[in-house]
């Protein structure tokens, strides 16, 4: 697929309003908020997760789904009242954690999408109500 | 998602903001499955009570509910929390854990929410067959759906929440009655020797089954707590939300279903994988919450023994039993065992009591409580965790 700035847009579905502009952070790996995420510092602390050491803070955060304790949607809540929460979340598959912790820490939230096409470091532009992901900028 | 004038209105902020988000949490996850209208639910049962599991994140939600002047609108319950107050000395927490603890369970309880502090609050008002509820704790659901036969899907702790503050719940899955037909047919070709070889027989069930409503034949003859605990089991071992037992054959339900048949070896092997300790130090029943029948079990298995002095025996139960059946109670603590309310040890800080191994006859309690507490456990039967938790010589 041609990775020329602003030629990719992936349609998926709108979950959560809001139209972002930041640089992706993408994992391979469903993240587990709960125990996977410290809410005190925003980093992947889950053992072998690809994002490990990784901070979600201000970057659009693209993963396949959720897993784990429901509890996570709060962890979502508490990153944001820290200000480090991811500034729009990106999901191939839409889960009951991370869609209820979008809402209540009202992150832009878009799901049905193929990440395969994403980069971490690309930039892109997220609009939660048009359900669209385009890709402003790809990493070099 | 079809709303009617009322719910739109409430879904606009008309009837305050936590209402509004209930709403918003509950039409958002309607649309994602499909659900095309919001159904009255009789009850909710909310978890995410444990400041163990829950932490600052489910602590600083509830908080701003509450400023936000949330009410529950139906009969609502709460899952166990972290402790009973009885073993707080033993635990020695940080001053700040139990307050947290404290004041979670508080809010909860200035919500409208009845602080039962159980899994089990079936035991408290058995839901009526045939109600639509909205509950958490997945042991809790597949006894609802399967013993009961009431109509709960498997929520989690904020869905089931926003369910209690708005009193309906997204009409999808489970609720609906064509999605209630079994979709694997399982054979359990030997006869379990004791409960907990049954329960292992769930773990495998639940393991297999996925998203599928399993059917199983070959069990006949359970009792209440043995269902419980079989249930417990399936939901653990997978995403099981309801189970059916039905007669040899199956009645012809099994037509035209995916067929496992079950042999003990596998059994085994799966009991084998969830244990790995030898003697154990805390020797736990009551996952899911004993019911009275197994209190009567208990105290009848533990008439004229000691527990030993190197060991413990905690059995947890609600608040609830424990209060009603004092005599059974008095029986099981004159053995130096303890019965334990408001709390469940997988849930619990055991690890503060240096404990590092523990022996359970719950296949859910040993398949979490390495993975929560750093402990290592030993599956094994009612009898035997007696056995293991008692003096050798019953003179003693």
């Amino acid at each position: 697929m041609s990775r020329r700035p602003g030629e990719v847009v992936l349609k998926g579905k709108g979950v959560v309003e809001g139209h972002v502009i930041g640089e992706a952070l993408v994992s391979s790996m469903p993240i587990s908020f709960l125990g996977g995420v410290d809410p005190l510092t925003g980093r992947v602390v889950e053992k072998g997760h690809d994002l490990e050491g990784e901070c979600l803070a201000g970057r659009v955060l693209c993963f396949p789904h959720g897993k784990g304790s429901t509890v996570g949607s709060y962890v979502l809540l508490a990153l944001r009242k820290r200000g480090l929460a991811p500034l729009a979340i990106v999901n191939e598959v839409a889960d009951q954690i991370v869609v209820v912790g979008a809402i209540i820490a009202q992150i832009p939230m878009v799901v049905g999408v193929d990440l395969s096409a994403l980069r971490t470091g690309d930039l892109l532009e997220v609009d939660g109500s048009k359900g669209t992901v385009r890709v402003l900028r790809p990493c070099s | 998602m079809f709303l009617t004038r009322e719910e739109e209105r409430a879904l606009d902020g008309e009837l305050g903001p936590a209402v509004a988000l209930a709403m918003r949490i509950l039409v958002k996850l309607g649309d994602l499955y499909g659900a095309e209208r919001l159904v009255p639910i009789e009850s909710a049962h909310v978890s995410g009570i444990s400041y163990k599991t829950g932490g600052d994140a489910a602590l600083e939600f509830l908080r701003e509910l509450h400023q936000m002047g949330a009410r529950v609108a139906v009969h609502s319950t709460t899952n166990p929390c972290g402790f009973d107050e009885r073993i707080l000395p033993l635990l020695d927490l940080p001053e700040e854990v139990v307050r947290r603890q404290r004041e979670l369970v508080d809010l909860y309880g200035r919500l409208g929410i009845a602080r039962t502090l159980t899994c089990t609050p079936y035991y408290l008002r058995r839901p009526r067959p045939g109600a639509h509820l909205a509950w958490a704790e997945s042991s809790a659901v597949v006894y609802a759906n399967s013993v009961a036969g009431a109509c709960t899907n498997r929520e989690g702790a904020p869905s089931a929440l926003a369910a209690a503050i708005v009193g309906r719940t997204p009409d999808h899955s489970l609720h609906r009655p064509e999605n209630r037909q079994p979709g694997m047919a399982f054979e359990v070709r030997f006869r379990p020797v004791d409960e907990v070889e049954l329960w292992a027989v769930g773990f495998l069930v639940g393991q297999v089954a996925g998203e599928a409503i399993p059917l199983i034949t070959g069990l006949k003859g359970l009792s209440d707590w043995e269902f419980k605990g079989l249930g417990a089991a399936m939901a653990s071992g997978g995403m099981t939300a309801m189970f059916i037992l039905a007669e040899e054959g199956g009645g012809g339900a099994s037509r035209g279903l995916e067929k496992v048949q079950i042999d003990r070896g596998e059994v085994r092997d799966v009991m084998d994988r969830l244990s790995s300790a030898d003697e154990p130090e805390l020797v736990f029943i009551g996952c899911p919450h004993c019911s009275r029948e197994e209190l009567r079990l208990i105290a009848a298995l533990l008439r004229g023994r000691r527990v030993r002095e190197d060991r413990r025996l905690w059995i947890c139960t609600s608040r609830h039993l424990r209060d009603a059946c004092p005599g059974l109670v008095k029986a099981i603590e004159a053995s130096g065992a303890l019965v334990l309310a408001d709390m469940c040890v997988v849930v619990s800080w055991v690890e503060r009591l240096g404990v590092r191994t523990v022996a359970t006859n719950s296949p859910k309690a040993a398949y979490y409580l390495p993975g929560l507490s750093g402990v290592e456990v030993r599956l094994a039967s009612l009898r035997e965790c007696i056995e293991l938790a008692c003096s050798r010589d019953p003179s003693q």
